[in-house]
């Protein structure tokens, strides 16, 4: 164990006559992120595994609660760093309702959000397939993976500027429209992913030596999955067809036209299948999102209040230049409440629970990370199985770090 | 850029989900402690099967201060085969806590509460009763408060600054080699001061 690994407590190093206490990780190349478990084996076969985590905690909370609204979603972007746009549209959503302005969202700006959560999705199911397949031996897949996601970051990088965190999507719509340029390249990448997507089957789907390493391994009941709160693909995968998007649907997903894939098996090679059916359904809202792109219209919401004036109206208005000023340098408040939001991020149901005491600033943002909840269910699933195996489970459950720990 | 040191504390006795209806899909309810957990159970036998968060918010100046927030979400059963969830339902219960109050844990009725529970423990200092294996979760087992309190400092607890080592003192002296130079002649002067006095 490392010396920069957090003391065990005596619970958890507590053993039975046969067997033997393992630290995997922290830093270990297939827990995906900074993740301990303590595992009690005896031979190879795991008896007990106690995942530690807490190795990333930033705070992310604690400082959201002392930036502005519009601030505190920079921040909060950080916490799925595979998937940002999720965080931010699940933030604004949950703002733009204690603000009452829900309605008033342009369409515009409500088919770029959808568009950007679906390619978001797809940039976030290559790098979980990527390494999942290392995790397995199958090197190549990492490949042409991240060449696949390569052309979406291009995309978050053309609308918001930085590849990895774009901080696109605001309260009240989004910052700016598309750039000149970006739908050609948006319909460079809808022609290019069925090809990829083939061949991402292709050398995985069948392959018998994935095939051997995932079925069967990881089985979730649909109970056990339901008593660990698990969503998203994992819960679809054992049999339930519970999805946000469908269920709860937002920012104008109702008006979409989608599968919810789902398998019975509850095994890792179910969530694998899950989750390339989940990409190509992406594909096909981001088409139906394309065709609504056509036609131009305003991105943000109306409302000087809460968006910036446009910038060549500062210089000649004075009502533009003090919103401008106030919003900058105090921020708008936000009408005293509380209020629920989930989204259905890549990884499963998303919260924010957030409290506002009708000041500038957020009084409480208390996430609901869809990464702890699904990554708690290995206590319950790894118990009796090959330690090599835990390897599968924990890439089939994709546990994104930046959102366990926060 | 405004400082974020300090943000301001808001007024005596706030409580936000008060003061408007609600404005989200959830059903509200706010709850006794001593009432809670036979609600829960009341709720989960009527087939609110996920507990779907768990978490607490600190409100300072208010009487009880803490509220623990229970989100379930109830599924329409699955019919064989095919999944369906037709219309799922949602609740939300308040829990108004006093400070050292303890509540009972409902790792027992819902699993997932575990990780959930201990990490109210840790960022909040509630305790659960009966909670199999409450300690620290996000913070390290040593550490000391409770991070996600209002009167816990944004930038962490004020510590004593460690005192700057004298000049003499630095590693190399510390360490074996022998001083030359200005260490050398420091060290000498650092010598000559405590004899004079």
């Amino acid at each position: 164990m490392s010396v920069y690994a957090k003391p065990l407590s005596p619970e958890v190093v507590s053993q039975g006559d046969n067997t033997m206490v393992l630290s995997m990780g922290p830093q270990h190349p297939s827990t995906h992120g900074v993740l301990q478990i303590v595992l009690e084996i005896d031979s190879e076969n795991v008896v007990k595994a106690d995942p530690e985590i807490g190795y990333l905690h930033t705070g992310i909370e604690k400082t959201a609660e002392g930036l502005f609204w519009t601030q505190a979603q920079t921040v909060i972007e950080r916490m799925d760093y595979l998937a940002p746009s999720s965080n931010a549209l699940c933030y604004s959503l949950a703002v733009e309702k204690l603000l009452g302005i829900t309605n008033r969202i342009p369409a515009r700006a409500q088919t770029i959000r959808v568009m950007d959560m679906e390619l978001t999705r797809i940039a976030s199911h290559c790098v979980w397939l990527g390494t999942h397949g290392i995790d397995l031996g199958a090197i190549s897949v990492f490949f042409y993976c991240f060449d696949l996601r390569e052309n979406i970051l291009d995309l978050q990088e053309a609308n918001g500027g930085a590849r990895m965190h774009p901080n696109y999507m605001r309260v009240g719509g989004c910052n700016g429209d598309l750039p000149q340029g970006y739908l050609a390249k948006l319909d460079a990448l809808i022609e290019k992913f069925p090809g990829r997507m083939r061949e991402l089957r292709g050398l995985l789907q069948a392959n018998p030596i994935f095939q051997d390493r995932t079925i069967d391994v990881g089985v979730l009941t649909p109970e056990e999955a339901l008593q660990w709160s698990v969503t998203g693909p994992s819960l679809r995968a054992s049999g339930i067809a519970y999805d946000v998007r469908k269920a709860y649907p937002y920012t104008g997903y109702d008006t979409y036209e989608f599968d919810v894939p789902t398998r019975a098996e509850g095994d890792a090679y179910a969530r694998f299948l899950v989750r390339l059916d989940e990409m190509e359904q992406s594909m096909r809202i981001v088409k139906q999102a394309r065709k609504r792109l056509e036609t131009p219209g305003p991105v943000m919401i109306d409302d000087p209040k809460v968006a910036l004036p446009p910038k060549e109206t500062i210089a000649l208005s004075m009502e533009a230049l003090i919103h401008h000023f106030k919003l900058i340098s105090e921020g708008f408040r936000v009408p005293p409440g509380d209020v629920y939001q989930c989204v259905e991020s890549p990884r499963g149901e998303l919260g924010y629970y957030i409290v506002s005491d009708g000041e500038n600033r957020p009084y409480r943002v208390r996430t609901r990370p869809p990464s702890l909840y699904n990554l708690q269910a290995l206590k319950g699933i790894a118990p009796g199985n090959l330690i090599a195996d835990l390897v599968v489970m924990i890439g089939s459950l994709d546990p994104v770090f930046g959102e366990v720990d926060r | 850029m405004p400082s974020t040191q300090n943000p301001p504390i808001a007024g005596a006795a706030i409580d936000p989900p008060s003061l408007r209806p609600p404005i989200d899909d959830a059903a509200i309810e706010r709850i006794e402690p001593s009432r809670l957990r036979e609600r829960l159970e009341a709720l989960q036998r009527d087939g609110y099967a996920v507990l779907l968060d768990l978490g607490a918010v600190d409100y300072l100046r208010r009487t009880p201060r803490f509220d623990v927030v229970y989100h379930l979400l109830k599924l329409a059963p699955r019919r064989a085969g095919v999944a369906d969830v037709a219309t799922p339902a949602r609740v939300r219960l308040l829990c108004g806590v006093e400070l050292n109050q303890h509540l009972h844990t409902v790792t027992d009725l819902w699993k997932s509460a575990d990780w959930a529970e201990r990490e109210v423990y840790d960022l909040f200092g509630i305790v659960f009763d009966g909670h199999p294996d409450l300690r620290r979760i996000q913070m390290p087992r040593d550490w000391e408060g409770h991070p996600l309190r209002k009167d816990y400092p944004m930038r962490g607890p004020a510590r004593e600054r460690a005192p700057r080592p004298a000049f003499a003192n630095k590693s190399n002296v510390v360490s074996g080699t022998p001083p030359t130079g200005r260490t050398l002649e420091a060290l000498q002067e650092q010598v000559k001061r405590a004899r004079e006095s």
